[in-house]
């Protein structure tokens, strides 16, 4: 499962008379967790979607692939009527495969998907239905899904919102195991904390790459104690 | 085709004539309006899960009313006035789609911008009846806007079969794509899902299927029909499978009985508003058990 490596030259991106982004340029290792970070309306989700080339940009996005072509996608939310009867299973199901949910899976896919969800504690959750299961547990089912069928690269949008703390572990394990079995994983992070934990590389963005580098380095710069308040608190007590 | 509906036709207007079953059935229209609701009653079931779903309840309900402008231009553009289908299918369309458009291009909310769609084609509607009036009884379009089994025909029929089939062609290879795309439309694209082809697909799904079914529900209550089941299919089920499976049942149900009872008890209901009413009826007992069941209430926060 080899990770594409990937180049940000000069991305650019103008919605109306507002500038989003402007010349971004970074790169991203194959087989790395690479945590993008930054202020709220900074720019990060549309780099994301300029990614996955769901916004129109200027500049040069390369993703340099080698076997394995998949992409794996965890969005920030699901936008959804919670009283819906779609259980976790018809939700994994809906994703992963063309025979219309309603007409059931076949026992190879249903495995997989159980497979998944058993990795990720959700093992008892597999018939709850989606909109009664709480914020993390839904945040753990979209990494699930994003994992069907394995992909090179991982792209995740502040998929730790809402997580509790066992889920938070679950959360890093899987994704330290991915890119350890050398898949690569881009991932918008607000949790400074756990990005100086398990980050290869963190890119700070606000409309303009403002840091970019190894989160040991970027975060003992005096840059970093402006743009991040609560790190010295945060050093001091890990200290 | 014909000989595809003989077959079924000849079978139960013959067990009525022998008393085995009530003899309102050895009225052919009533048989055909029987075969039409086994085909519409699975049809609006299921595409009616999505409706839901995508919470494009009243998006649907304005392509429906739409569906009264098209019969009153049909009507002056010299079309039959029992089945305006060119003209019900072309303003429908051109209705939904610009009205899909209209959503996808501007950040105005969805229920604001079909309300003043909805008005506006109600106004045209009611100035192009007013010139109807002057030229045929508008009561003979009654059969049109709330439906009539005794007008059903064999073309009729053979619009709603090919539709039918068209609809299940369509819908079925795409139904997991829909739902996802109305979840997370990025999650979907990353997936491989055209999202915006979709919207304009189950636009054009919606469309067939509100001038297929004219004749039996109405131009005005299809979209009824597609909410309706679905709706209470919602309120007893937890999972996808029992949702549509449910859905359908409860809408073949609806057609059967909105068909039957008037004609069994002489009431003197329209087709389309009995099989609605029934419909209604079903919604309303799914509310109380929800209400009375806690197991039916689970994630109703």
């Amino acid at each position: 499962m080899a990770g594409p490596s990937i180049e940000f030259d000069g991305v650019g991106l103008v919605l109306g008379s507002t500038t989003i982004l402007e010349q971004v340029s970074f790169g991203v290792a194959a087989g790395s967790i690479h945590c993008v970070v930054g202020a709220n309306g900074g720019g990060k989700t549309s780099l994301i979607r300029a990614l996955l080339g769901q916004m129109p940009h200027t500049g040069r996005i390369t993703l340099n692939w080698q076997d394995n072509r998949v992409i794996g996608y965890v969005p920030q939310t699901l936008d959804f009527d919670r009283s819906l009867p779609v259980t976790v299973l018809d939700f994994m199901a809906m994703a992963t495969q063309r025979r219309p949910v309603f007409l059931g899976m076949s026992g190879k896919q249903r495995e997989q998907i159980a497979r998944r969800l058993a990795e990720l504690g959700l093992a008892d959750r597999m018939h709850a239905r989606l909109g009664s299961l709480s914020g993390g547990e839904r945040q753990r089912v979209l990494l699930a899904q994003a994992l069907i069928p394995e992909p090179g690269l991982l792209v995740l949008d502040e998929p730790a919102t809402g997580l509790d703390l066992a889920g938070r572990d679950i959360l890093e394990r899987t994704i330290t195991g991915f890119a350890r079995a050398g898949g690569t994983v881009v991932w918008i992070n607000h949790d400074i904390v756990q990005v100086g934990e398990i980050a290869d590389r963190l890119t700070y963005i606000n409309r303009r790459v403002l840091l970019d580098g190894a989160p040991r380095e970027v975060l003992a710069s005096g840059v970093a104690a402006q743009l991040f308040p609560t790190l010295g608190l945060v050093q001091r007590g890990a200290a | 085709m014909e000989a595809l509906y003989d077959i079924p036709r000849q079978f139960i207007i013959g067990l009525a004539e022998t008393g085995k079953i009530h003899y309102t059935f050895s009225y052919a229209f009533v048989v055909n309006g029987f075969l039409c609701a086994f085909v519409i009653g699975p049809l609006l079931g299921g595409i009616g899960t999505m409706v839901v779903a995508k919470r494009m309840a009243f998006f649907s309900q304005a392509v429906g009313n739409a569906a009264l402008t098209g019969v009153a231009i049909g009507v002056i553009i010299g079309e039959s006035y029992t089945a305006p289908y060119l003209s019900m299918f072309s303003f429908c369309l051109l209705f939904g789609l610009v009205l899909n458009f209209a959503r996808n291009r501007t950040k105005m909310s969805s229920d604001t911008l079909i309300g003043v769609f909805l008005s506006i084609s109600l106004a045209i509607g009611a100035t192009a009846l007013l010139w109807v009036s002057a030229k045929v009884n508008t009561h003979i379009l009654d059969t049109v806007m709330f439906g009539s089994i005794l007008t059903v025909n064999d073309t009729d029929m053979n619009v709603l079969l090919v539709t039918a089939l068209l609809a299940a062609v369509t819908a079925l290879p795409l139904y997991n794509q829909m739902l996802l795309a109305s979840l997370n439309p990025s999650l979907a694209h990353v997936r491989g899902v055209r999202v915006n082809l979709l919207e304009y697909v189950f636009v054009l799904l919606l469309t067939i299927l509100t001038v297929a079914c004219v004749k039996i529900v109405g131009a005005v209550l299809v979209e009824a029909l597609l909410l309706i089941p679905a709706a209470a299919a919602r309120n007893l089920n937890r999972s996808i499978r029992g949702f549509v499976l449910w859905s359908i049942v409860f809408s073949t149900v609806s057609c059967l009985v909105g068909i039957y009872a008037p004609m069994r008890w002489d009431l003197p209901v329209p087709s389309g508003g009995a099989i609605i009413l029934t419909a209604a009826a079903i919604f309303l007992v799914s509310m109380v058990v929800r209400m009375l069941l806690p197991r039916y209430r689970e994630a109703s926060f």
